[in-house]
């Protein structure tokens, strides 16, 4: 098996004059222990490496990839890229960018957990159903639960000179409980990640899920009300992701951006402060460079509610005039990047979760929404989304509710925003304390 | 793209330790991706992939290990780890036999044969043409992809399956926009087929409907709220049954209590209207193959006969575990991915009705054309639609676009409330999500009436 900066020089190697090439390649072994009534349900071994090429002629680009490629299948690649990048059009912002020196972030890396063995993993993953099954006499069974991680390794080297390497472990855990109580079922679901097993909680995780399916027996549906909405980070996650497709270049310049005419405006109310930090090493997106090679940082893309400017590649940053933000992001080797977030979040308050909930009384803590996906417009920012939680009476959480709506634009959203919890978490990119709308429609019957 | 002596070899090695069966299954997948963005192409994508994975089956618990290597050494390695987990006798490994498809699905003329400059001259067909429906069409995204899967699987109790998997499709996406709204249509046919498919679903056609959907749009008014009575049109209610009916059917689901349809086979829990399939015999549709990726043939399983439940859709595993045959419904994203019991096409067949009959009979209510897709939870039945193209129905009429609306429900409470199945089925394809794996699905059905569901609006 060649090593990956072989494979990624073989390509720079065999660009032609004129031609700007750029090879990008990951590899990397991930483990997944699934349980399930008190044994390994399942145990998968992976083993996966490839190679991305990206070539451009002419202000032409073309792709290409193969899996675990030989050097030859890679001289190969960049022929077929060059054969694609004949049918593109002309674009003269196709550039790869120049290198810069880029500042390691070594902490990505922990060699005890690259080196843990297997039945560690699997005592893990039993002990968390195990956990999550024992708490409650409610909840007796699980839906899922896995232990999972990966060693990574990547490398990346164009003609014009960038040549980087890093290596990363990640390790994460979930559980969807089920919570029974006479002919009901609600799932509680709870999530972590981290660098190492150390940094998991896995026990937290466990309590979590079983607390927030728990808590939704016997919901009903309200009637339809205009109170204060508390979203748990659970629920505020889901709104982080149209956030990021609008907040990048790529949607600016296309005009696919509510944020488009914005800049140096009022958008959100003063509490809101949205961040971007590829070297914030508690987030699990940080990396010490992009996924073409530009170091990351940090960009502040609202600060107490104005819009400061977008998230960028080096093509958005080229036909802008600007300076990459380190945000070019890829799906793999398998495809070209493109402006993606890092660890993308909401810089967190100072109020406990528990004293939001004593702001929001005669309100509602919404625990999970669903169909953000489908239900968002990302372009005109309006969206209307199912939503479940708890009303909010006395300071505490109370009677569960379900099949509730909730629907408002985005701007809208984020100049209602009153308070933001101290309870910063990392959902993968995302990251999102408790946030406290001042006040919303919520529907129901 | 591997002996059989190797495949014997891999087999005996993963069945070292013992366990119920090893199964090997290899996978080679050349793809090609276009996608011209307001008139550029912007990216030319070709891919090459290739990988195995090795099962080894336990009672209702497995050991996966994939490698992207096909070597020999590569291949006992990963039959080596798969096997890990167990601490048996070493387990039989019976002599290979090709197993013969039960039905075909005929590329008449294969992708990989047409230059990518038609290919590209498609996608310019489709912004030309979305272009000129109308001056409020402000963008057009349109997507082209065509791949070649094959497959080889081989397990220790004798089957031996090779099949050759061509997929294509192509899509349009719309943006149109006027005094400051705008809306999006998409529309995006696909199929189990050569570049015949073109042929049948003229990429003009695809534009036009996805443009149609967005410029309709632009005269939208902000969806009622509360319950009322929904028209689907053809194709949505497939959609919709795959999502909310089709997942909690999924025998995984059943084994982890977590589905509303545990137990209640027998049981009408659909509307006496309802008749639902789950079929990947369909000629070349989009969910469609001649085995499924565990080496089990295609086949078409009932699941509701008048509303009655009538059964499950298992994989290899867990059909095992509950002494039934497969249906034939153990899928995989790739060799990355261990099989798991996935819908094929999934369909709501027709019924008596005409559509207009049912839009006439209706004196308040919406009409659904277009699904943004949804969320489901297995274990209550609740579930959240999107709706992206929608209408008004009033006194029997399809009046003013809406948007913003949403479909809000339990399945069985709102197939129950079914009380109108038409005889204009169409398909819809799709990709479908579930434990991280992606596999393409079609879904079906004429138009439906559901006497009275949610509707999440922002209107009045």
């Amino acid at each position: 098996m060649p090593e990956l900066t072989d494979l990624v020089a073989a390509a720079v190697d065999a660009a032609r004059h004129g031609e700007a090439v750029e090879a990008y390649a990951e590899r990397s072994t991930k483990t997944e222990v699934d349980a399930h009534r008190g044994e390994v349900e399942g145990l998968t071994f992976a083993e996966s490496s490839g190679v991305g090429v990206r070539l451009i002629r002419d202000e032409r680009l073309g792709y290409a990839w193969a899996a675990d490629p030989s050097i030859d299948e890679v001289r190969r690649a960049v022929e077929q890229a060059r054969e694609n990048a004949g049918f593109a059009t002309p674009d003269e912002h196709h550039v790869l960018p120049e290198p810069e020196p880029i500042e390691p972030l070594g902490a990505l890396f922990d060699a005890e957990q690259a080196a843990l063995d297997t039945e560690k993993k699997v005592r893990v993953a039993l002990d968390l159903e195990a956990r999550a099954t024992s708490r409650d006499p409610r909840v007796t069974k699980v839906e899922n639960v896995q232990y999972g991680d990966a060693v990574s390794h990547v490398a990346i080297a164009s003609t014009s000179g960038v040549s980087a390497a890093y290596e990363r472990t990640d390790v994460w855990c979930f559980v969807v409980a089920l919570a029974e109580q006479d002919d009901e079922t609600q799932t509680g679901f709870s999530f972590r990640v981290g660098r190492a097993l150390a940094d998991l909680d896995w026990e937290g995780v466990a309590d979590e899920a079983v607390e927030r399916g728990t808590r939704m027996l016997g919901a009903v549906k309200p009637s339809t009300m205009r109170v204060p909405v508390l979203l748990d980070p659970f629920a505020g996650s889901s709104f982080l992701g149209v956030l990021a497709g609008a907040l990048s270049a790529e949607a600016v310049q296309k005009q696919r951006s509510l944020f488009a005419e914005l800049v140096g405006q009022r958008v959100g109310s003063e509490r809101f402060t949205l961040v971007d930090d590829g070297r914030l090493l508690a987030g699990p997106a940080a990396s010490p460079f992009d996924d073409e090679g530009v170091p990351t940082g940090r960009t502040e893309l609202f600060t107490r509610g104005t819009l400061n400017g977008f998230l960028h590649d080096a093509y958005t940053a080229h036909r802008g005039g600007t300076a990459s933000t380190g945000n070019a992001r890829r799906a793999g080797y398998r495809s070209a990047p493109g402006v993606g977030i890092s660890n993308f979040y909401v810089e967190p308050g100072k109020v406990p979760p528990a004293a939001l909930l004593g702001r929001a009384e005669g309100g509602v803590l919404i625990q999970d929404v669903s169909g953000v996906h489908s239900g968002a417009n990302p372009i005109s920012g309006e969206f209307s989304v199912g939503a479940t939680g708890l009303r909010i009476a006395g300071g505490a959480v109370g009677e569960p509710l379900r099949e509730m709506t909730i629907a408002s634009t985005i701007p809208e959203m984020l100049q209602a925003v009153t308070a933001v919890g101290d309870d910063l978490r990392f959902f993968s990119a995302v990251g999102v304390p408790s946030i406290l709308i001042g006040e919303m429609t919520v529907a129901g019957v | 793209m591997l002996d059989r002596d190797l495949a014997l070899d891999v087999l005996r090695a993963a069945r070292a330790r013992g366990g119920s069966f090893a199964e090997l299954y290899v996978e080679e997948r050349t793809s090609v991706s276009i996608r011209l963005d307001d008139g550029k192409v912007e990216e030319l994508t070709t891919g090459l992939d290739r990988g195995a994975g090795v099962r080894v089956g336990r009672g209702t618990s497995f050991g996966y290990a994939f490698s992207n290597r096909l070597d020999r050494g590569a291949l006992l390695e990963a039959a080596a780890a798969a096997a890990a987990s167990l601490d048996g006798e070493p387990g039989a490994v019976v002599d290979l036999r090709e197993l013969q498809p039960p039905v075909v699905h005929v590329a008449e003329r294969s992708a990989s044969g047409v230059p990518a400059a038609d290919k590209v001259a498609w996608l310019r067909e489709v912004d030309d043409t979305a272009r000129s429906h109308s001056p409020e069409v402000r963008q057009v995204v349109a997507g082209y992809g065509d791949s070649v899967q094959r497959v080889l699987i081989a397990t220790s109790d004798g089957r031996w399956v090779e099949e050759v998997r061509p997929r294509i499709r192509l899509v349009a996406q719309v943006v149109a926009a006027r005094d400051g709204v705008i809306q999006t249509g998409f529309h995006g046919p696909a199929a189990l087929a050569g570049v015949e498919f073109v042929d049948a679903h003229p990429p003009a056609e695809t534009a036009l409907i996805a443009a149609k959907r967005a410029v309709a749009m632009l005269d939208s008014v902000p969806a009622p709220a509360g319950e009322m009575p929904v028209v689907l049109a053809p194709g949505m209610g497939g959609v919709l049954f795959h999502e909310a009916v089709g997942h909690p059917l999924e025998i995984d689901t059943i084994h982890k209590e977590a589905s509303v349809y545990r137990g209640r086979i027998g049981e009408t829990l659909a509307s006496p209207l309802v008749n639902g399939v789950d079929d990947a015999t369909v000629p070349n549709g989009w969910g469609s193959f001649s085995f499924d990726d565990e080496g089990a043939p295609a086949q078409r399983t009932v699941l509701f006969a008048d509303g009655v439940l009538q059964g499950w859709l298992y994989d290899r595993l867990r059909a095992d575990v509950d002494g039934v045959p497969s249906s034939g419904n153990g899928r995989r994203q790739s060799y990355a991915h261990q099989p798991i019991p996935r819908m094929t096409n999934t369909y709501i067949l027709n019924g008596a009705s005409k559509p207009a009959e049912l839009i006439a009979g209706t004196e308040r209510g919406v009409f659904v054309t277009a699904l943004a897709g949804g969320q489901t939870n297995p274990a209550t039945g609740d579930f959240v639609f999107g709706c992206s193209e929608a209408y008004l129905i009033e006194r029997g009429e399809v009046t003013t676009p809406v948007r913003g609306a949403n479909l809000i429900g339990r399945a069985i409470e709102v197939m129950s409330a079914i009380d109108g199945v038409a005889d204009d089925f169409q398909t819809w394809e799709g990709t479908c999500g579930k434990d991280g794996q992606s596999v393409p699905v079609g879904s079906g059905s004429p138009t439906l009436r559901i006497s009275r569901i949610t509707v999440g609006g922002t209107g009045a």
